[in-house]
């Protein structure tokens, strides 16, 4: 294996099995919380690489005995019909975000189940990932059949939550150029709540339109209450937002129930946190940043662009991985204009075809 | 042309006679439609032929501005007059003559194009690979004797890998004397071309050699017509990154060599154009012939051969006659030719220094600058003033690496040269002007000795370093110190006038380097840290790419700029990657909790939202709120003007009087905009729409030309990295781990393909094709016999199991290809995108008998396990039969196996179905069943059941380049051929054999109704036994007595009857006579016949004799045997 890549450290695990299942290059991650008190993977990462061993074929997931070290070798993403039981330690979200970035080069369409917590405070919740992470996949060209299916809902720490993920299977991915951010026409929102009063998310909407009433009368936020089966076994709530832009950039943000906290409070949480969202500004926000980041070095060996704010820590780890696996660079650099502090973007795809598709 | 008075003279006379004074353009009355039917057909026609004109709209990724040369590979079989025809065409563009033409041979031939040509020898391995690269084929056909096997197997090969331009070449048309025998082979091989091409094919005639090349009038006509043709991209080399070897060189140090008696791997650099897409580091590269390989680096070489520009165009004209630019490093030009590890310089005849009125070639000039030193090396290296050679243009110097240099060293090295040979003027004519013109490609490329010292050495990007990717556009560079690491202390040559480059930024930054080197560092701490003071002031103005890409700081640290901070203000995603340094446990339970994509937004953050001035502060991001100077955001002028006083006031960046102008402009630019739609609507709503095709089109083009302009502002190798090695960059690629025989074994004429592999590319795993076997190719394919796929850059032997889609349940093995239907394949090997074509071989050798190309298709899946199966029927006897249930036996040997197999549908030869129930305990594998009707004992009883089979995991790269006899590659043999040759007889199965069948024959009883029974049947069902009559009946014993009239009646015809036989024996026997008589007349006609045709036999024996003896004797010069091919 000569094109074996080597890390270091339990971060960043999720991007680096993705971009490796991707890249089609063996993996070898050690030292995993090596120095800990409790050593080596957890129970959501073993979940994590079950779940890609069954959404792949002919991946070779080794772990050392400790449980430090982990070799992936990886085979082919078929995608198809696959049902997964996420632990309760973390949400679907977890889940979710290296199986989105794997899926449209999947040999089939992904029919992803998954079930456990569906909102959680570490992982965007499902109704974000509806609302903001696929819309992001549709600037790519992975429009016809992208869907997510809450099918019943699990607030932590019962979960109990299903959703279903469709994602169709594309060819290539198309080059993005997207550096107007426009300015944000409407706002949108999904306040639900399960297993209290449902008053709760109409109060959560009061105070949300009490902060966000003043910039545009466009907001319309849904309560989304689901009973007895589909709102799992643990009582919860919460509300995520999103912002949308003339040129269709989002910007979202998100609060989840707390003990002990009004519903008030999480609502104004949550719509002062999409105004600092909306303050960082780009086209695209700091949590996707990874997701676009990587489709547009997927893409056709063509320039594409993008304009966001300042990378995160995940994004710039993200960035070096990136660079190992496909040797591909971005060139960062400040936006035209001098009063954002936005940057640019802009690197030259690789040209990423999806081999795994099936021929006729 | 209008100057000459003739000319205008003519053109009056003749607008005169023709009288044409009225006709200006196209006439429409003359070509209107005489009815509207016909109008409508004509309407239709000219739409449906626009649609055929249209193909599906590609992006060509070679660029327009410096695209590389146009391969034109010259095919044909032995003795066609390849070599022949080379030679006329370098003699054409070059008006130089090539001695031996071994290699690509690049030539310029216009403003815009450049040519490589490469000769293909007659080795299946090399027209392969030859085929899959060629921009432009010209297949010559021997006329006089037709096309040969070659031929079409190389067409064949074209086809699946792409079809490029192909111009056909007829030669030796010379010897056909007669002219309609010309004429008839002429039409003949051109209907035989146009089915194999397409129709209107073109097609030349070469009639004969004059001085050893092609008459000069038809190699300039074949030239023009090389000259303006286009080319369509095609889609395996629009996607990937490509170059043919024009030189080859071993770095491998000698002395490793020495100690492993020259059977280490090899360190080899490879030159050429690159081609198709951007070459990009870290990728591998396959070598057709050789194997997979890593390229430890890639150099960006200047232009060996490059298109004229400007300033060369006007030397041009200077003197004509001079001798024109070619690269051909592998051939003997200029007296210096290339090999894999030394440098050839012939010197014609005596050769003396200071002879200057004998043109000199590059070789001599380079062996008479070496001995111009006047110092050793090491004083030169001293005073730092050495040149290597006199007519270098830069000296060696000991310093650190000149980041921006470039080879812009033409017009410099005329000057030197005017400075260090005295009196050598470019007024001068002959020889010397000759060097001016040959010195560009002396100075970059093509000089082997001499380069590695004198390309551009940043432009590289090496695999063993971190490849840094650094912006100097700012001035806040933090990672300086990384990169006086990386600048060694080396010997470099220097440009005459690098320092005095414009003094932009970036340069500034160079040169701020450079001279921190020599000055041991004062001036480049100063710059530092101030630097680092103005990355604190401005966070906006890090240099991020560099930040990200070419440090070790973690990503907090490079947040948070250089200087350590309190992990407290950005959210913790360290990333220690090396080392983990045993920490309070408080941080590390909340190290734990890292792995979030979501925002996590402080309370403190959160807070300042509750100020009123805040919240008003982001209400220009609405579009309710007011506008915002900000480039990309359009204005809206409805909001109220406090607003724009508070952003004025807050940005303070420009005066209001500006402000106001600009907005002024901007709306006058609105205006602008609105008008032009309103236009546009007003005047015709549909002249704005354009159909799909072009609309296609022209995005194509916006992206093309957006490519081009996006990375133009950062430095070469900068840009390498980022975007590889654009088409058309004259590379040197250091490729490591190369087999010895490669180099030991190297032949100029087999080209060296250097074709990059995508990512998916380097993997194995189970391929999927559609394979169909070639109609030409005489025998059937069998399944699991190894084939030789030559499947995108690769040609490997692989064995293949062969399937059938079997009503879409199950992919079913067949034993053999199907004969006039595509099938599947499947195979273990390297992995190549769905839809690339291929071509298979049973054997590549060039004594096979018959059509090569044993099958074509395509892959269409790549997969790590396959789900092929094979029929398998398991036998077994009742040997107990109930009335719906039987004791099975003989077809499982173990109570398991039964287990395994419960429920499954089981049947008898004559059709009753059943299912396996239970196992017995009894007879070990004899199991329970239960039919649909009771089932004989004599009944076998079977079980459909399907086998599932796996590939052999068998893959051999065909390693021609690295055999000393390169057409001898001989992989694994078929079973068959290994007995043949081991002489082992093949082993028989005694139960295989075909045996006569005896089977007894079957008596059935008679039937047997008890009498009881017969009397209850209805009497249509009664069993109807008759007895056969024993006694005689009346008519058989009555007697016959007659009448005496009647006996004499009787007696009287049978007289008659008897004199009627005698006749017609008699006339029958006359006839016979005759016959006979006829016969013999015959016969003897016959032979006077039979004498004549002999004799006529023998007068062409004779003659064609006389023929085959002198054609043999004229054979002999010519070479080796043909083939005769099947047309």
């Amino acid at each position: 294996m000569s094109n074996l890549v080597q890390f270091s450290g339990h971060q960043h695990l999720r991007l680096r099995l993705a971009l490796s299942i991707l890249s089609g290059k063996p993996v070898r991650i050690d030292k995993i919380r090596s120095e800990d008190k409790n050593p080596g993977l957890r129970d959501f990462e073993i979940s994590l690489l079950r779940l890609l061993e069954k959404v792949t074929n002919g991946t070779v997931i080794e772990i050392s005995v400790t449980g430090t070290a982990v070799l992936l070798k990886p085979g082919i993403i078929a995608g198809g019909p696959v049902t997964h039981d996420c632990p309760l330690s973390r949400s679907i979200g977890y889940f979710l975000e290296p199986v989105v970035l794997l899926a449209p080069f999947a040999k089939k369409p992904f029919q992803l189940t998954l079930r456990g917590i569906t909102t959680d405070e570490h992982d965007l919740s499902v109704d974000l990932f509806r609302t903001v992470t696929l819309p992001h996949l549709q600037l790519f060209g992975i429009s016809d059949g992208l869907e997510l299916r809450i099918k019943k809902r699990g607030a932590p720490p019962g979960g109990g939550g299903e959703v279903q993920f469709l994602c169709p299977v594309v060819k290539q991915v198309k080059t993005l150029n997207f550096v107007d951010p426009g300015k944000i026409k409407r706002i949108r929102g999904v306040a639900h709540a399960v297993r209290v009063n449902p008053q709760f998310s109409n109060r959560m909407i009061e105070a949300a339109r009490s902060v966000l009433n003043r910039y545009i009368p466009d907001i319309y936020l849904y309560s989304d209450v689901y009973k007895g089966d589909e709102s799992g076994k643990s009582p919860g709530y919460a509300l995520s937002l999103l912002a949308e832009s003339t040129t269709s950039a989002l910007h979202c943000a998100e609060a989840v129930s707390q003990p002990g906290v009004a519903p008030e409070d999480i609502a104004l949480q949550a719509s002062r946190a999409l105004l600092s969202a909306i303050e960082t500004g780009g086209c695209v926000d700091r949590q996707h940043q990874t997701l676009v980041l990587l489709m547009m070095a997927l893409g056709s060996e063509d320039v594409g662009r993008c304009r966001m704010g300042e990378p995160t820590p995940r994004t710039i780890q993200f960035l070096r991985d990136v660079r190992t696996f496909f040797g591909t660079s971005f060139k960062i650099a400040a936006a035209d204009d001098k009063e954002s502090s936005h940057l640019l973007y802009s690197c030259y795809g690789t040209g990423y075809t999806n081999s795994n598709r099936t021929l006729a | 042309m209008e100057d000459r008075p003739h000319k205008a003279h003519r053109s009056s006379t003749k607008d005169k006679g023709k009288g044409k004074e009225k006709q200006h353009g196209f006439n429409e009355k003359a070509f209107a439609p005489k009815s509207g039917r016909r109008a409508d057909r004509q309407g239709r026609r000219n739409v449906e032929r626009d649609q055929t004109r249209l193909h599906v709209p590609l992006v060509n990724r070679t660029p327009d501005s410096e695209p590389p040369p146009v391969i034109v590979a010259i095919v044909g079989p032995p003795g066609v007059g390849k070599t022949t025809l080379l030679k006329s065409l370098v003699r054409r563009y070059t008006k130089q003559t090539l001695n031996e033409a071994k290699g690509p041979v690049t030539v310029v031939s216009g403003k815009k194009r450049r040519l490589t040509f490469i000769e293909c020898n007659n080795d299946l391995n090399s027209m392969i690979d030859i085929g899959k690269i060629a921009d432009l084929v010209l297949l010559m056909i021997d006329g006089s004797f037709g096309f040969e096997m070659e031929t079409f197997e190389f067409l064949n090969v074209l086809q699946s890998h792409g079809f490029p331009k192909v111009i056909g070449i007829l030669t030796h048309l010379d010897l056909i004397k007669k002219a309609a025998t010309l004429k008839d082979t002429k039409k003949a091989l051109k209907k035989r071309f146009w089915t194999e091409i397409y129709q209107g094919a073109k097609l030349f005639y070469l009639s004969g050699v004059l001085n050893g090349r092609y008459p000069d009038t038809e190699i300039m006509n074949l030239s023009r017509f090389v000259g303006v043709m286009k080319f369509r991209p095609l889609v395996f080399r629009n996607a990937h990154p490509y170059l043919l070897a024009d030189r080859i060189e071993d770095l491998t140090p000698r002395e490793q060599v020495r100690l492993s008696k020259g059977k280490c791997d090899r360190t080899v650099t490879v030159y050429g154009f690159v081609r198709g897409t951007n070459l990009r580091m870290g990728t591998k590269v396959h070598i057709p012939g050789v194997g997979d390989l890593d390229m430890k680096s890639v150099t960006i070489l200047g232009d060996p051969c490059p298109l004229p520009d400007a300033d060369s165009e006007k030397r041009r004209k200077l003197s004509e006659k001079k001798k024109l630019l070619i690269h051909a490093p592998m051939s003997d030009v200029g007296g210096v030719m290339y090999d894999k590890d030394a440098v050839w310089i012939n010197v014609p005849g005596s050769f003396t220094r200071g002879n200057t009125d004998v043109p000199q070639g590059e070789g001599e000039q380079m062996v008479m600058d070496m001995q111009d030193a006047r110092a050793t090396l090491e004083d030169g290296v001293a005073q730092s003033h050495i040149r290597l050679l006199g007519s270098s243009s830069k000296h060696l110097t000991v310093e650190a690496l000149d980041e921006d240099e470039s080879d812009d060293g033409f017009d410099d090295e005329s000057g030197e040269e005017e400075g260090d040979e005295s009196g050598l003027d470019s007024d001068e004519d002959g020889g010397e002007d000759d060097e001016d013109i040959v010195v560009n490609p002396q100075s970059t490329g093509r000089s082997s000795r001499r380069h590695v010292e004198r390309t551009l050495p940043t432009a590289s990007t090496s695999k063993g370093g971190r490849a840094d990717v650094e912006y100097a556009d700012s001035d806040s560079d933090l990672g300086d110190e990384d990169d006086e690491d990386v600048l060694g202390k080396r010997f470099q040559m220097e440009d005459g006038d690098a320092l005095d480059i414009p003094s932009d930024a970036e340069d500034d930054l160079m040169d701020d380097e450079e001279e921190g080197e020599e000055e041991s560092a004062p001036k480049w701490k100063a710059n530092l840290a101030a630097k680092a003071q103005a990355a604190s002031n401005s966070k906006r103005r890090k240099d991020w790419t560099k930040l990200i890409y070419s440090t070790d700081l973690t990503p907090e640290e490079v947040l948070s700029g250089k200087e350590e901070h309190p992990v407290e203000a950005e959210e913790m995603d360290g990333d220690e990657e090396d080392f983990f340094r045993l920490e309070p446990a408080s941080r590390r339970e909340e190290e734990e909790e890292v792995d979030s994509s979501k925002e996590k937004w402080r309370g403190e953050d959160l807070k300042r939202w509750e100020d009123d001035e805040i919240l008003d502060s982001i209400r220009g991001l609405f579009i309710t709120g007011p506008a915002v100077q900000e480039g990309g955001e359009e204005d809206d002028e409805d909001t109220g003007g406090d607003f724009e006083d508070l952003e004025a006031g807050e940005s303070s960046a420009a005066p209001l009087p500006s402000e106001a102008e600009s907005k002024a402009t901007s709306l006058a630019a609105k205006k602008e905009e609105l008008k032009r739609k309103f236009d546009e609507q007003y005047d015709d709503p549909e002249a704005s729409k354009v159909d799909f095709y072009t609309e296609k089109k022209e995005e194509m083009s916006r992206q093309l030309q957006f490519n081009l302009e996006a990375f133009q502002d950062i430095p070469a190798e900068q840009r390498a990295l980022v975007e590889g090695y654009r088409p058309g960059t004259y590379v040197r690629i250091e490729l490591v781990d190369v087999p010895c025989e490669m180099i030991e074994n190297f032949d100029p004429t087999y080209p060296i393909i250097v074709g990059g592999l995508l990512a998916t590319e380097e993997r194995f795993g189970y391929v999927q094709v559609r394979i169909k076997r070639h109609r030409w190719y005489v025998r059937t394919l069998k399944n699991n016999d190894p084939l030789i796929f030559s499947l995108g850059w690769r040609r490997f032997q692989t064995v293949p199991i062969y399937s059938l889609d079997d009503h879409s349940i199950r992919m079913r093995m067949l034993k053999y290809t199907p004969e006039h239907m595509h099938c599947y394949a499947t195979f273990y090997g390297p992995v190549s995108l769905p839809n690339t074509g291929f071509c298979a071989f049973n054997s590549l050798s060039a004594d096979t008998p018959g059509f090569r190309v044993s099958a074509t298709g395509v892959v269409l899946d790549i997969d790590r396990s396959v789900k092929i199966v094979k029929k398998i029927k398991l036998t077994g006897i009742p040997y107990k039969i109930f009335k719906n249930t039987a004791f099975v036996r003989d077809m499982f040997s173990t109570a398991l196996e039964v287990a395994k197999f419960e429920g499954a549908n089981i049947r008898t030869v004559s059709g009753i179905r059943g299912q396996v129930k239970k196992a017995l305990s009894k007879p070990d594998g004899a199991f329970r069943a239960t039919f649909e009707d009771k089932v004989l004992k004599s009944d076998i009883i079977f079980l459909r059941a399907w086998y599932s089979i796996q590939p052999r995991k068998f893959y051999n790269p065909v390693t021609s380049l690295l055999l000393s006899d390169k057409s001898q590659w001989t992989g694994m043999r078929l079973t068959g051929q290994v007995r043949r040759d081991e002489s082992i007889k093949t082993p028989l199965n005694v139960n295989s054999t075909y045996k006569r069948i005896e089977r007894p024959e079957r008596r059935f009883n008679p039937l047997i109704i008890p009498k009881k029974l017969q009397a209850q049947l209805p009497y249509a069902s009664k069993p109807r036994a008759m007895k056969p009559q024993k006694q005689q009946t009346y008519m058989q014993k009555r007697a016959v007595v007659m009448e005496p009239e009647e006996r004499k009646a009787v007696a009287l015809l049978q007289q008659i009857r008897a004199l009627r036989k005698d006749q017609v024996a008699k006339r029958k026997e006359k006839k016979n006579e005759k016959k006979a008589e006829h016969r013999k007349k015959v016969e003897k006609e016959e032979e006077k016949k039979s004498d004549k045709v002999k004799e006529r036999k023998k007068e062409v024996m004779r003659a064609t004799g006389k023929k085959s003896k002198r054609d043999a004797e004229a054979e002999e010069g010519r070479g080796s045997k043909r083939r005769k091919t099947s047309s």
